[in-house]
């Protein structure tokens, strides 16, 4: 059996059984919505509903590989792009393990060559270039590990931090999904920022990932020319980035090894001051900081420190996805026709025991055989598979569809 | 808010300038109406100010409510009827800036009540964040809707104390927000049509401004590029951007836009972009085309569209850093604009 048209079945089947668990998005008229067919990859476009029925009935009626809305709210919004009427938009973050560089991506996703002729392959991030025949274009593939999708979670947590604290969204205006796939989504919605245009949303983002932030406007005070110092700086408690670089600060203090002070250049004797005055410098933070009490340690150093910090308190985003202010985003209720698995909602507050290989199963019945070409070892629910190479293997339907999806495997009869 | 004739005649934008407006009735011949004519005359000569003084700013004449209020309508209506955008922009902005100069000097109380006419969300704070002293909390959307333009390092967001939805500010930050408010809102009574409302003399007044000031009024914009694109003038992203296409390397949606918009823009033709990301392995022509096309204003929308700003290249990760003529720089073109002409100065022509 074709394993497109084994893929568009079993998706049919799920929609004809839980196409009513679509979210309807807040003022589901005033959207737009999307949808990729199996069939052709052409993306209809332009839909509008005014129920959720009327939704619920489309999805089922042709069965999407990938279904959207817009993050925008319209006042027509099956017109064409400049006819709609835009009346403003929800602010949306989008949180990729693409953007995060972690180590297991060496391991589990690899690449091949595009060039016919050539087809070597990889692992980890394509290179700009085959070292074997030079060619410029890879077929990547990525998997939704678990470490991977971790650390996307760290920083979807961060985010809502930044949000919560000093953006001061409630936590009710905040809701967050896994999309389906290697990360999350951030949604807030509130009527006081609906009508910020992209300039101003292109400061939100800014803020979050700390793009132009200089350090001087948060506190961080130096003296002298021609040996330059740094004097004061940011306490923990201050407002905004100033409290976020102090925290880092100390953060990276605590946790620092002889290594990790060597990597921003420091010189022999501040190494040696701070790994033996980690007690005291703790302390430091009770009062005014560490700030210019680090012996040895000049104000290259401690730029270098700050700037640490500002890394790792800041939040890797698609920034791209924020500004957009007509931007298609995927539905929650609705399958990734990359991985089978469901765009799942859920509130901040349950973040920690969110569980995306598992919340985000959608097909619970059923087995299926199929020939893997390759795929790393991986979990979904309670269950781990893989690693496999070139053989057929029997599994749960989920399991199955996974791979069938990721394009790594083929259905047999 | 009861706005004393002091403060009328201080923040005349406050008032109703239709009801104002109205209550003047233009259509009368002015020259032959005594009362009229100096508030006709103030309202010229508010423009006038605005096109001659640099940086733009209408003065203020105190104990001259009798036409300091009236004439700032008037001036409104000639302004628009101007259908200059140069002198509509100049104009808003020049009333914007006196209105800033008057507000430093006003106490936090008007300041607040003004910010509140705009609907701000505001509220006076006076206390010290880290070492320094602020007056006002304001809420983070309002502050942006009017920051969000300003260049400098200190008006960014990431750079300003916020706290629970709020943006800290001292006396003279809020002045020069509310700056901007007050020119967006002047600004934007600047769009009607208003030339058929107004007598033959008032249309001639707006005339004789265009004449006199028309060197200044054609000095705008980017200014010409030369006819021959010159790769040497690019700015360090575009270079950056046109080795990657040529290369046959991957670029991101924004990058491919920033490209296309910009090669356009200084003058290349839609075909030559195209081939330019010939090299790119799954490269479709058709597809191609289309883009570069919609791009061009040549389908769709029919807007040509500009590329993005400096600003917005950073936060996309496309900036490779700037050079020393970047630094002098807010936009891609004004980069090319101001480099062609370096160059030309450099090679005399041959």
């Amino acid at each position: 059996m074709d394993t497109q048209a084994f893929i568009r079945e079993r998706f049919a089947e799920f929609y004809e059984e839980k196409a009513e668990d679509i979210e309807a998005p807040h003022s589901i008229e005033k959207r737009e919505f999307g949808f990729l067919t199996f069939r052709e990859s052409v993306m209809i476009r332009h839909k509008g509903f005014t129920k959720l029925g009327d939704l619920v009935s489309f999805v089922r009626q042709v069965t999407p590989a990938h279904a959207y809305y817009s993050t925008a709210y319209y006042e027509m919004p099956e017109e064409k792009m400049e006819e709609k009427g835009w009346l403003g938009a929800d602010l949306y973050f989008d949180i990729d393990a693409d953007h995060i560089p972690t180590n297991c991506r060496k391991i589990h996703d690899t690449w091949a060559c595009k060039n016919k002729d050539c087809g070597f392959e990889g692992r980890g991030i394509a290179p700009e270039t085959c070292p074997m025949c030079s060619g410029k274009s890879f077929e990547e593939r990525t998997w939704p590990c678990e470490v991977c999708l971790e650390s996307a979670k760290l920083e979807t947590v961060k985010l809502v931090d930044i949000l919560t604290e000093e953006f001061g969204f409630s936590l009710t205006e905040v809701n967050l999904s896994f999309s389906g796939h290697r990360g999350y989504h951030v949604h807030v919605r509130n009527e006081a920022i609906r009508q910020l245009n992209s300039v101003a949303r292109k400061e939100i983002v800014d803020y979050v990932t700390g793009v132009g932030l200089d350090p001087a406007f948060h506190g961080l005070e130096g003296s002298g020319t021609s040996r330059p110092r740094i004097v004061a700086g940011p306490r923990l408690n201050d407002a905004g980035w100033g409290g976020r670089i102090a925290r880092g600060t100390r953060e990276f203090f605590s946790a620092a090894t002889s290594e990790d002070l060597q990597s921003l250049g420091l010189r022999r004797r501040a190494v040696d001051e701070i790994l033996g005055n980690k007690d005291l410098i703790l302390r430091s933070w009770e009062k005014s900081g560490p700030w210019g009490i680090v012996g040895g340690l000049g104000a290259d150093g401690w730029k270098a420190i700050v700037q640490r910090s500002v890394e790792s308190q800041s939040v890797k985003i698609d920034t791209v996805v924020t500004t957009d202010i007509h931007r298609l985003i995927r539905l929650p209720g609705s399958l990734h026709g990359k991985t089978g698995l469901l765009k799942v909602s859920f509130s901040p507050a349950d973040a920690e025991e969110f569980d995306p290989l598992k919340n985000a199963v959608a097909f619970e019945k059923g087995e299926a055989a199929v020939y893997v070409d390759q795929a790393p070892e991986f979990r979904l629910g309670e269950e781990r598979f893989g690693p496999f190479k070139k053989q057929k293997v029997q599994l749960p339907l989920a399991a199955a569809l996974f791979l069938l999806c990721k394009g790594a495997a083929e259905v047999v009869d | 808010m009861v706005l004393t004739k002091n403060d009328q005649a201080k923040y005349p934008f406050l008032l109703d300038a239709a009801e104002e407006v109205k209550r003047l009735d233009l259509r009368i011949e002015s020259l032959e109406n005594p009362e009229l004519k100096p508030i006709i005359d103030r309202a010229q000569d508010r423009i006038e100010e605005a096109l001659r003084n640099n940086p733009p700013e209408v003065s203020y004449r105190p104990h001259e409510e009798g036409t300091e209020i009236p004439s700032f309508p008037v001036a409104v209506m000639l302004a628009a009827a101007s259908a200059n955008s140069y002198i509509k922009r100049r104009y808003a902005l020049a009333e914007a800036i006196r209105a800033y100069g008057l507000l430093r000097a006003e106490d936090g109380e008007k300041i607040m009540e003004i910010a509140g006419l705009f609907k701000w969300r505001i509220r006076p704070l006076r206390q010290k964040v880290g070492d320094r002293y602020y007056d006002f909390a304001l809420f983070f959307g309002d502050f942006l809707r009017n920051a969000g333009s300003f260049r400098e390092k200190e008006w960014k967001l990431v750079n300003k104390p916020m706290l629970e939805g709020e943006v800290c500010l001292t006396h003279g930050e809020a002045s020069r927000l509310l700056q901007e408010e007050i020119r967006r809102h002047i600004e934007s009574k600047l769009d009607m049509d208003v030339r058929s409302m107004l007598s033959d003399s008032m249309l001639e007044r707006i005339e004789n401004l265009k004449r006199e000031f028309a060197r200044q009024i054609g000095r705008v914009g980017f200014e010409g590029f030369p006819e021959r694109v010159v790769d040497v003038a690019y700015p360090p992203c575009v270079t950056h951007l046109y080795d990657a296409a040529k290369a046959g390397l991957h670029l991101s949606h924004v990058g491919r836009f920033t490209l296309t918009s910009f090669l356009l823009h200084i003058g290349m033709k839609p075909a030559q972009v195209v081939d330019l990301f010939r090299s790119s392995a799954d490269f479709n022509e058709r597809m191609t085309r289309y883009q570069v096309e919609h791009i061009a204003g040549d389908r769709g929308s029919r807007t040509k569209y500009k590329p993005p700003t400096c600003e917005t290249l950073k936060t996309h990760g496309l900036c490779p850093g700037p050079d020393q003529l970047c630094r002098r720089i807010r936009h891609p073109l004004s980069y090319y604009s101001r480099k062609t002409r370096m160059l030309k100065r450099e090679v005399p022509a041959s």
